[in-house]
């Protein structure tokens, strides 16, 4: 291409008028700088949106017995009567690449009661040590320590704790409905209290050992009602979770297995949208500078005419005018785009490095149910990046179609006579 | 004093017959409010001890639980489980609209918060609501007949019951089908908000216990689970017998023995 005189025409024109050139190639540079952060903050946003709504509790998949939702109820437990072994399929899931933690569940709910108060429990029964390295729930864990099993201990959340008046040591009485239909009953005392931040949480949880809920629920120690996997990256979760179900077997033993994306569907559809929302963003940015663009080149062009008058005149077509514009244009995104990664990608990479806190602007709040951190954060997503740098190419080129055409049809004679 | 209130009862039940006699005259219907309030006496007198069976059958199990049971107006019930042996001691007290129950096991009385009225009651298809509410159905809903006439070979009358706009019900309407010969209950279907039947209760074996005529079971089933049920049987009932509000103490409840 660059033996094309009109390419090394095209060429020279952008640095005929440096100062001019560097101005319009800063405004589309700041366009792409513009595109790239605010893509790079909203896919944060949604990333850090995702990461906490699976991170906090649910984690990125669930294993049940494929009865057990919606109702969750006591009695579908996995493997069903007879339950499953467990740890043979957590060994399994644990050597998957993908996956950073599993953990099993046992979910009972029940009265929690202190004195003259008493509160309706989500009671969760775990396995402490596995639960941390999957979910983060428990890691607001403000007093004391988590229950160890046999000793009739549990932990509770703190506005469950505010309600029912109780402190470390204090004791509780737990009544849940046993799965053989007795009033399972049993005094435990407090030996956590932790804060998720979600307030229903914090007034509804309850964590127990896992044996120790099994026993008051009259549950066989086979019998649970979930495994949680964490995955190292929250959007690998739906491939991970359709080749778990693969090399369990898992629809000939009645489970199912589901990514965060199945079961929490609204942050799935938040995230699409955010999605065609960068579409307008191009749209908004890359519009602005086009004019910015157009103008310039025809302000350049109209200044070159009795040149491009010239050319016409020794025999160059009007095509080749419009190449050698085109091609100018192309030089002049070539250029902002040097310009543009250089004023974004730093930045973006410091950003990314140390998000920037907010906290002195809000606390945590929550949307959607889901609690997020008062942080900005970026994420590096080089796809957005070509993404950008397409737009601004197209930007110059669009910009440049207009004075191009207009310059192809400047009279030879009349321009070259001074008229 | 057993004796009196049965002629008590028999003289209301000759009310309501009279009113039902001149009812072809006048066009005056029997007053739905009295026959309510009839039903709803049935089982208890001033007070009343008993025994009853609950028999639970669901899904994924059945049991049967034998309890000893007391009340007191319309405000005061104490329940006592005899067997199964497991959870012998186990009793629940009523008193206006709290509900406490007694734990043998841990020995500690807990109270079962408003968010859980709704909840069953032992295990059984029967609420905690329904120990708190079902004594004042005349003051939480509008008393209607709305059937008279023959049904099954009996007549009986076909009583609705709608919600009072501010009282705080969870049905969206309750019908009790009562037989006019003894203004005894048939059955009783519940409505959920969307007008659908969300369980019904039939009343059978109609046998005379502790001096009145009364249907010795109940049967709850749920509508949407038609082969799970909850069987009340009364084995032993008698009335009046000299206890007043302060049996019904917590005191009582915790006490192991009566």
């Amino acid at each position: 291409m660059s033996e094309s005189p009109w390419s090394r025409i095209g060429w020279r024109n952008v640095g005929r008028h440096p100062r001019r050139t560097i101005l319009t190639a800063l405004g589309l540079a700041v366009g792409y700088g513009a595109v790239v952060f605010i893509i790079g903050w909203a896919n944060g946003f949604v990333a850090e949106m995702v990461e906490n709504a699976t991170g906090l509790m649910s984690g990125q998949i669930e294993i049940h017995d494929a009865e057990y939702r919606p109702e969750r109820s006591i009695y579908d437990t996995l493997g069903g009567r007879d339950g499953v072994d467990f740890a043979a399929l957590m060994d399994h899931i644990a050597e998957d690449e993908r996956t950073v933690g599993v953990a099993p569940r046992v979910f009972a709910a029940g009265l929690v009661s202190s004195g003259e108060a008493t509160t309706a429990g989500q009671l969760m029964g775990i396995d402490p040590a596995r639960e941390t390295g999957v979910t983060r729930f428990l890691e607001g864990l403000t007093e004391g320590r988590l229950p160890e099993p046999g000793r009739n201990e549990m932990a509770i959340g703190s506005e469950m704790a505010r309600q029912l008046e109780v402190g470390l040591g204090d004791e509780l009485v737990v009544v849940a409905p046993g799965a053989d239909g007795s009033m399972g009953n049993d005094l435990y005392s407090v030996s956590g209290i932790y804060t998720t931040g979600l307030i229903e949480l914090d007034a509804t949880n309850a964590v127990l050992p896992l044996t120790d809920l099994q026993a008051l629920v009259t549950l066989d120690p086979a019998r649970i009602h979930e495994i949680v996997v964490a995955t190292t990256d929250p959007f690998l979760a739906d491939e991970a979770a359709a080749d778990l179900a693969a090399s369990l077997g898992a629809d000939d033993l009645g489970m199912e297995v589901v990514s965060w994306a199945e079961l929490n569907p609204t942050i799935l559809e938040f995230s699409a949208l955010m999605d065609s929302f960068y579409l307008i963003i191009y749209v908004f940015v890359f519009g602005i500078a086009i004019f910015g663009v157009a103008n310039t080149m025809l302000m350049a062009t109209y200044e070159r005419r009795r040149e491009i008058a010239v050319m016409l005149a020794m025999g160059a077509v009007p095509g080749a005018i419009v190449k050698s514009i085109l091609y100018e244009a192309a030089a002049m995104g070539l250029l902002s785009l040097v310009i543009g990664v250089a004023i974004s990608l730093p930045p973006m990479l410091w950003w990314y490095a140390a998000p920037a806190d907010l906290s002195w602007l809000y606390g945590e709040m929550t949307l959607q149910g889901v609690l997020l951190r008062p942080v900005m954060r970026v994420t590096l997503d080089p796809a957005s990046w070509a993404g950008a740098a397409v737009a601004l190419f197209a930007t110059a080129l669009l910009a440049a179609l207009y004075p191009a055409w207009r310059a192809s049809r400047v009279p030879p004679a009349d321009t070259l006579s001074g008229i | 004093m057993a004796r009196n209130n049965d002629v008590r009862r028999r003289v209301a039940a000759l009310v309501v017959l009279a009113g039902l006699a001149t009812a072809g005259a006048a066009h005056a219907q029997p007053d739905p409010v009295e026959i309510m309030n009839r039903v709803q006496d049935l089982y208890r007198g001033e007070s009343s001890h008993g025994e009853i069976t609950m028999e639970i059958v669901t899904e994924h199990w059945s049991r049967s639980i034998t309890m000893e049971m007391w009340s007191y107006g319309e405000d005061y019930t104490l329940a006592r489980i005899l067997a199964p042996a497991r959870e012998e001691g186990t009793a629940t007290l009523r008193a206006d609209d709290d509900i406490w129950n007694y734990l043998p096991r841990v020995d500690r009385t807990i109270k079962v918060p408003a968010s859980m009225m709704g909840g069953s009651w032992m295990g059984s298809h029967f609420t905690n609501d329904d120990l708190v509410q079902e004594s004042r159905l005349v003051d939480d809903y509008d008393v209607e007949i709305t059937f008279d006439g023959e049904r099954d070979g009996m007549r009986v009358w076909e009583i609705t019951l709608t919600p009072k706009p501010e009282a705080a019900v969870v049905w969206g309407r309750v019908e009790y089908t009562v037989r006019q010969a003894d203004v005894l209950p048939v059955s009783v279907l519940y409505y959920d908000e969307d007008g659908e039947v969300a369980r019904s209760m039939e009343f059978q074996e109609f046998e005379r216990i502790g001096g009145r005529t009364m249907p010795r079971l109940m049967n709850m089933r749920p509508a949407d689970k038609p082969e799970e049920r909850t069987t009340m049987r009364y084995d032993d009932l008698e009335y009046d017998v000299g206890i007043d509000e302060s049996f019904f103490s917590l005191r009582t409840l915790q006490s192991r023995r009566r």
